[in-house]
């Protein structure tokens, strides 16, 4: 029985690996010279699309390597969420020829695409500001003013010039 | 025999220092505009705490260090050498608040980077970074290099024309535009800000001809502008400017990083009618010889190579990284990892030249700078002529920077002391890079890029390099800045309080 419950995970883990055929960025970009011209496949965030009239660039971020992707602008439209500080954007799958300085683009490192999906939608990220963080800013800078007119009050006192706030005023 | 160091000296350096964290207070300021017209509310107390605190600490040293006492030429070095420092640590708060970098020393490495204008970067993930952090790393660059700390704080905060003279030298700019010392510190300002707004609709407009929408575009214009004109070379995304994949932003940065590298002084007079002097001035001369030869050095060893082939290929990887690195700013257009992995050693070690040697004097650049090669260059040339010549003849030589200049054994020899630092400070980074297991031209190059506030980089700094590196570089970086001098200045102030104590 142990050994078929065993016999069924392993199964089932085997199944949850995602396909390994794709080739990450840093890959692509560290062993640039061994994928030149050859059909990759990249899976990646979209941080970038750039319209170029029938084409466009796509940058596609895997694994902290972002590169740029040429496919047909009708592809590109595809993609509804570019990458910033509040999305993620839409995950793609690239297959296409790599090349690491093409001719075509000036010597860019880049993959001409042949097939483009779009496999998963981006989304928002929510980005509440941290308790702690706000109170603590409310504090330091009510503390900084206070400070500031303690001391023009000292300075007033003992008739000592501060040079600020008096020099800006 | 050096006096020894006094309570008061230290106050007058203290003192001054207080004038330095009002400012960068007030900066930290300006990126809480940016987080409200991006609805980026959570990033608004970051830089409120890091004002705050440049506040509160501007208050206390200003209220207990007062003294009315003017500065002399050994507080003004020091005071410069420890505002780079201070500010730079500063500011980091805000970067450190963000997590946009792994550790509090990569946020001071981030910060340094930035104040220095060199843009070498440890941030993580620049793709998802929020606008008002991507803002204050270039607004940091445009401030503290292409401005200069130092003349914003005179220009806002000048109490008297001596004090302003001095801590004027001390942050390596030399005066001689206008009369006034703060005037002239205005007049930095003013060419700063116009070549900012040309260097904005610049890109801006290439960046919406490469496929940009209009408010990306003006965003990434104004950040690539103030980079480019402070020769600082960060970067709103993580693939710098090839993420554009655009020829007209290439030519925009190209135009943006040569004006940079300019001396202010040329600046000034060119725009007050003098055309002409941009031929005759030694730099400019210097910088064109070494960006026609490295050039076409460069270009020569990658197309033998059959690296890149085509003529604008050519241009946009060869000519312009020459430039990016001639000029000191550090735009990138190939993968770091490119440049150690692929990059031929000859093309490597030729940028690291073009790197060490740098921009014009008082310009925004690094490096030993045009005007001390171009000097160096004449003597040379002057000892060669003397040798040739009969013993009865008399050699005079000069260089034309702004107005005709005697080449004098003091200017000789001031150049050559700068020069003779930077590559003992160049051996030693590249020694201490090397052995951390780096081959020696990337340790060359990275070190050179360090040391001159480029930026470019082969893929040694990233967030994961070891700690005594990233010191290192801090080190190289802000000693790069204030033209070695105003370090060992600072150096033997200390070296002096230890051994002679302070005395009231």
């Amino acid at each position: 029985m142990r050994r078929k419950v065993c016999f069924l995970a392993i199964i089932l883990l085997l199944f949850m690996i995602p396909p390994v055929s794709a080739e990450s960025g840093k890959e692509l970009v560290e062993n640039s010279v061994h994928f030149d011209n050859k059909v990759v496949t990249l899976r990646g965030e979209v941080v970038g699309v750039l319209t170029r009239g029938d084409s466009a660039w796509v940058n596609v971020l895997d694994n902290e390597v972002a590169i740029g992707v040429w496919c047909r602008a009708n592809d590109a439209k595809k993609v509804s969420v570019i990458g910033d500080y509040t999305h993620i954007g839409d995950t793609v799958e690239v297959v296409g020829t790599f090349h690491f300085a093409c001719t075509e683009h000036g010597g860019d490192l880049d993959i001409h695409a042949e097939n483009f999906t779009v496999l998963a939608s981006g989304k928002v990220v929510e980005r509440a500001p941290d308790l702690l963080t706000v109170l603590l800013s409310a504090v330091l800078v009510a503390l900084a003013i206070f400070i500031i007119f303690w001391l023009r009050r000292l300075r007033e006192e003992k008739s000592k010039i501060v040079p600020w706030p008096m020099s800006w005023t | 025999m050096i006096p020894a160091v006094t309570r008061e000296d230290l106050k007058i350096i203290g003192y001054n220092l207080g004038k330095i964290c009002y400012v960068t207070g007030a900066v930290l300021f300006l990126p809480i505009i940016v987080a409200v017209i991006y609805s980026e509310f959570d990033t608004i107390p970051y830089f409120l705490i890091g004002s705050a605190i440049a506040f509160i600490l501007g208050c206390l040293i200003s209220h207990f260090l007062y003294t009315k006492k003017e500065m002399e030429l050994k507080h003004a070095v020091c005071m410069a050498a420890l505002a780079w420092l201070l500010a730079p640590i500063l500011a980091s708060v805000p970067i450190l608040l963000s997590n946009a970098t792994a550790s509090g020393l990569d946020a001071c490495f981030e910060s340094v980077s930035g104040f220095t204008g060199t843009g070498l970067t440890l941030t993580l993930d620049i793709d998802h970074l929020s606008h008002s952090i991507n803002f204050l790393r270039h607004f940091l660059q445009f401030f503290g290099d292409g401005i200069g700390i130092i003349v914003v704080s005179l220009s806002i905060l000048g109490k008297t024309e001596m004090s302003s003279v001095l801590a004027f030298k001390g942050e390596t700019k030399d005066m001689g535009m206008r009369p006034s010392i703060v005037r002239t510190s205005r007049m930095i300002i003013k060419i700063a800000v116009t070549f900012l707004i040309i260097g904005t609709i610049l890109f801006t407009v290439a960046g919406i001809k490469a496929g940009l929408d209009p408010g990306t575009a003006v965003f990434d214009g104004l950040n690539h502008s103030m980079t480019g004109y402070a020769t600082g070379g960060f970067s709103t995304h993580s693939q710098n400017l090839l993420y554009y994949h655009s020829v007209w932003v290439e030519v925009a940065a190209i135009v943006v990083m040569v004006i940079g590298a300019i001396n202010f002084n040329l600046h000034y007079v060119v725009l007050g009618g003098r055309r002409r002097e941009i031929l005759k001035n030694i730099e400019v001369r210097v910088l064109l010889f070494m960006l026609l030869t490295f050039g076409l050095l460069v270009s020569a060893n990658l197309l033998f190579t059959n690296f890149y082939t085509s003529g604008e290929a050519l241009f946009r990887k060869c000519v312009f990284h020459v430039i990016s690195a001639q000029t000191t700013t550090g735009f990138q257009t190939v993968s770091p990892s490119h440049f150690m992995l692929l990059w031929p050693v000859f093309s490597m070690v030729l940028l690291s030249a073009a790197m060490v040697i740098g921009g014009s004097a008082n310009s925004t650049s690094g490096g030993i700078k045009m005007l001390r090669v171009g000097v160096l260059l004449k003597s040379f040339w002057g000892d060669v002529k003397r040798a040739l010549l009969p013993k009865t003849a008399v050699v005079r030589g000069s260089f034309h920077n702004i107005e005709d200049t005697p080449l004098t054994d003091t200017v000789i020899k001031g150049a050559a002391m700068i020069t003779i630092s930077y590559l003992i400070l160049f051996s030693v980074g590249t020694a201490i890079t090397a052995a951390h297991g780096y081959g020696l031209e990337d340790s060359m190059f990275e070190t050179s890029s360090a040391l001159g506030n480029v930026g470019l980089s082969c893929g040694i700094t990233s967030p994961s390099m070891p700690a005594m590196l990233k010191v290192t570089y801090m080190f190289l970086m802000w000693a790069g800045k204030l033209e070695i001098m105003a370090v060992f200045v600072l150096f033997g102030f200390v070296i002096l309080c230890l051994r002679k104590g302070i005395k009231k």
